[in-house]
């Protein structure tokens, strides 16, 4: 079928271009800020030119075989980065998971008012909760510890990814339930065979954002880990500000290496985050 | 197959008692319907019996064997759903061997149950596709094939037909009664509507606000309903009911309603005088031919084909009349209604329980 061009189509495309070139350029000016940063020579790279004379990958040479002070772990503090968000990402999906079915499918009592409690903990910004939780965590012996940063985050992850997870599988219908438990499924076989298929779009998004939650992560990681081994490359970037002299190429450079990651993961995910982060959040 | 007994079961959610003590047994290989208005408690009846609700009081047996506190699982029953309940992420096939799976059955005979299944079903061509793949009718035979694989005790179906269109609902109700013929399994059916329960069922259960208002054969509901809810419940068109006064004389009952004289027959244990409700089937009355019988104006004419409706005016009732055949009655023409008194029903008023 011919698209029909009417003045109604016209305009409605029109005025989505002009909400929509400012807000892209908007948004763009940032990261081509950081791009031209990270591909200047150094002595050029606070020209304000909109492209440098001279564009340059020795910074990135330099971040990738370390050889500046700054980023002598490059590579082992990118690892940090991940390690510890891979496990964020898999401990808050297992807490969640199991918290969501239990309060959504077996109906445990009192399973709403304890998930009504977790969420009531974000009405308290996480960065108040940050001494009391330095503070705990030197109780517990983990301070220096990736686990105590690991612990902290999925604290922090979970009773939004509970809630999550909740009301997308509330949208189950519960005769799936009946059915498998008339078909002669335990609990959990019923989680297990039934549950966790139907559920994979959420769990997908649900732990892609607490994998990129702990993966951004500033203000727990510099205060929990001390040890310039066991930092994240966000901390370690931090890091760059210390002195008078910052090195600005090679943290932008840095930072865009860093940035891509998690661009690469939601891209992935991107089909799954969308359905499955709004799921539920409508009655449909 | 197996025998069921339902004992003065009780069900209350909180404060609210919605079964009130029934008990009825259903014996090896019967097909039982439960029917009833929405909020009679049927489909709840029918939940307690599959281990998915508690048993408030009293005792359900399957073959003797009390199961109150049995799981479902240990029960040996299977359900079909109103809504199928399929799992989306498994194909046909595996959506039908699921439950022998979960029995470790040996994987040979789970493949012939299966087969053997689909065979039954027709849905041999269909095994590998998924459930969002198939229309409706495909889903509802998907959702049997998944009940009969195992070969349960005791088949359960909640409503199956709800959700399909008319043409479907007749089409899998044949199919039903069909599959009940030739497997002879025990089968409790819930449905709200009297044309499936009065068509399937070998008994009928007519239940109502908790309570069971008549047990048995469709025939018998419908030819001598224990009271005035089953008589209005079960047949369509519903019962024509006129409230009258009951009147003897001359070895005959008649009642006064709406100005006329209505054939009752002879009737015992009735007093002169008594209120009561004047049942007649609108297949049993007829247009007289004689000139005699009760005036009514014609309001509306229904030719079906073979049928026609008629809807008429007597005093302030509304009746219908169901003749075979045609017509050339026209709208606000005046016609006369004959009525044999062996097809009245008669029901006192204040307690609406039949008395002939």
């Amino acid at each position: 079928m011919k698209k029909r061009i009417t003045l109604k189509a016209v305009t409605t495309e029109a005025k989505l271009l002009l909400i929509g070139i400012p807000l892209l350029i908007w948004t763009m000016i940032p990261i081509y800020h950081m791009f031209l940063f990270a591909i200047s020579p150094r002595d050029s790279a606070t020209s304000g030119r909109l492209w440098p004379d001279a564009p340059t990958l020795k910074n990135f040479e330099v971040v990738f075989l370390e050889k500046h002070h700054y980023l002598n772990h490059f590579w082992l503090q990118m690892w940090n980065s991940l390690i510890i968000a891979v496990a964020v990402g898999v401990i808050t999906l297992f807490v969640a998971t199991a918290a969501a079915f239990a309060i959504s499918r077996l109906r445990v009592r009192g399973g709403r008012t304890v998930m009504n409690l977790a969420l009531f903990t974000y009405f308290i910004p996480a960065a108040f909760l940050a001494v009391p939780m330095y503070k705990t965590m030197g109780n517990y012996g983990l301070l220096g510890s990736q686990w105590s940063l690991i612990l902290a985050m999925v604290t922090i992850a979970s009773p939004y990814c509970i809630w999550v997870l909740k009301q997308a599988s509330d949208k189950l219908p519960y005769e799936l339930d009946e059915a498998a438990m008339m078909d002669g499924a335990s609990p959990l076989q019923l989680f297990r065979l039934v549950y966790l298929p139907l559920m994979v779009p959420s769990l997908v998004a649900v732990g892609t954002y607490a994998l990129l939650l702990a993966w951004n992560e500033y203000l727990y990681a510099f205060l929990l880990l001390s040890n310039d081994r066991s930092v994240t490359l966000g901390v370690a970037l931090g890091s760059f500000l210390s002195a008078d002299d910052s090195p600005w190429e090679l943290l932008m450079a840095t930072g865009l290496i860093y940035a891509l990651p998690p661009a690469a993961i939601y891209y992935t995910f991107k089909r799954y985050m969308v359905s499955g982060l709004t799921a539920g959040a409508v009655k449909s | 197959m197996a025998s069921v007994s339902f004992s003065n079961i009780e069900k209350s959610f909180g404060k609210f008692k919605i079964i009130h003590g029934i008990s009825f047994d259903i014996s090896d290989g019967e097909f039982v319907v439960l029917v009833g208005p929405s909020g009679c408690g049927k489909s709840t009846l029918l939940r307690m019996l599959a281990g998915l609700e508690e048993i408030s009081g009293g005792e359900i047996s399957i073959d003797g064997v009390v199961v109150n506190d049995l799981d479902s699982k240990d029960r040996d029953i299977a359900m079909v759903f109103q809504s199928y309940a399929l799992y989306p992420h498994m194909t046909v096939g595996e959506n039908m061997a699921f439950s022998m799976k979960l029995r470790k059955a040996d994987g040979a005979l789970i493949e012939k149950r299966v087969a053997d299944a689909a065979h039954v079903l027709n849905l041999d061509a269909l095994l590998d596709r998924y459930p969002r793949e198939l229309s409706g009718g495909q889903r509802q035979r998907v959702a049997m094939g998944r009940a009969i694989v195992r070969d349960p005790k005791v088949f359960l179906f909640d409503e199956p037909l709800s959700n399909l269109d008319a043409k479907l609902r007749v089409a899998m109700r044949a199919e039903i009664k069909a599959l009940h013929q030739r497997l002879k399994t025990t089968t409790v059916y819930v449905t709200h509507d009297q044309i499936e329960a009065m068509t399937m069922a070998d008994r009928i259960v007519v239940m109502h606000d908790g309570i069971i208002e008549q047990i048995g054969t469709p025939l018998e509901l419908f030819d001598r309903p224990k009271n005035l809810f089953v008589a209005q419940f079960i047949g369509s068109p519903s019962m024509n009911v006129l409230q009258g006064t009951l009147r003897r004389g001359d070895g005959q009952c008649w009642v006064e309603a709406e100005g006329h004289r209505w054939p009752a027959g002879a009737l015992s244990q009735t007093a002169d005088g008594q209120r009561v409700h004047y049942g007649v089937r609108p297949g049993d009355l007829r247009l007289s031919t004689s000139g005699e019988g009760i005036p009514a104006r014609v309001i509306v004419v229904e030719p079906t084909g073979a049928e026609t409706e008629l809807l008429l005016q007597v005093g302030e009732s509304r009746v219908i009349v169901v003749m075979h055949g045609r017509t050339g009655v026209q709208p606000d023409d005046i016609v006369k209604l004959e009525i044999d008194p062996l097809k009245a029903h008669i029901f006192d008023e204040a307690s609406s329980h039949r008395l002939n």
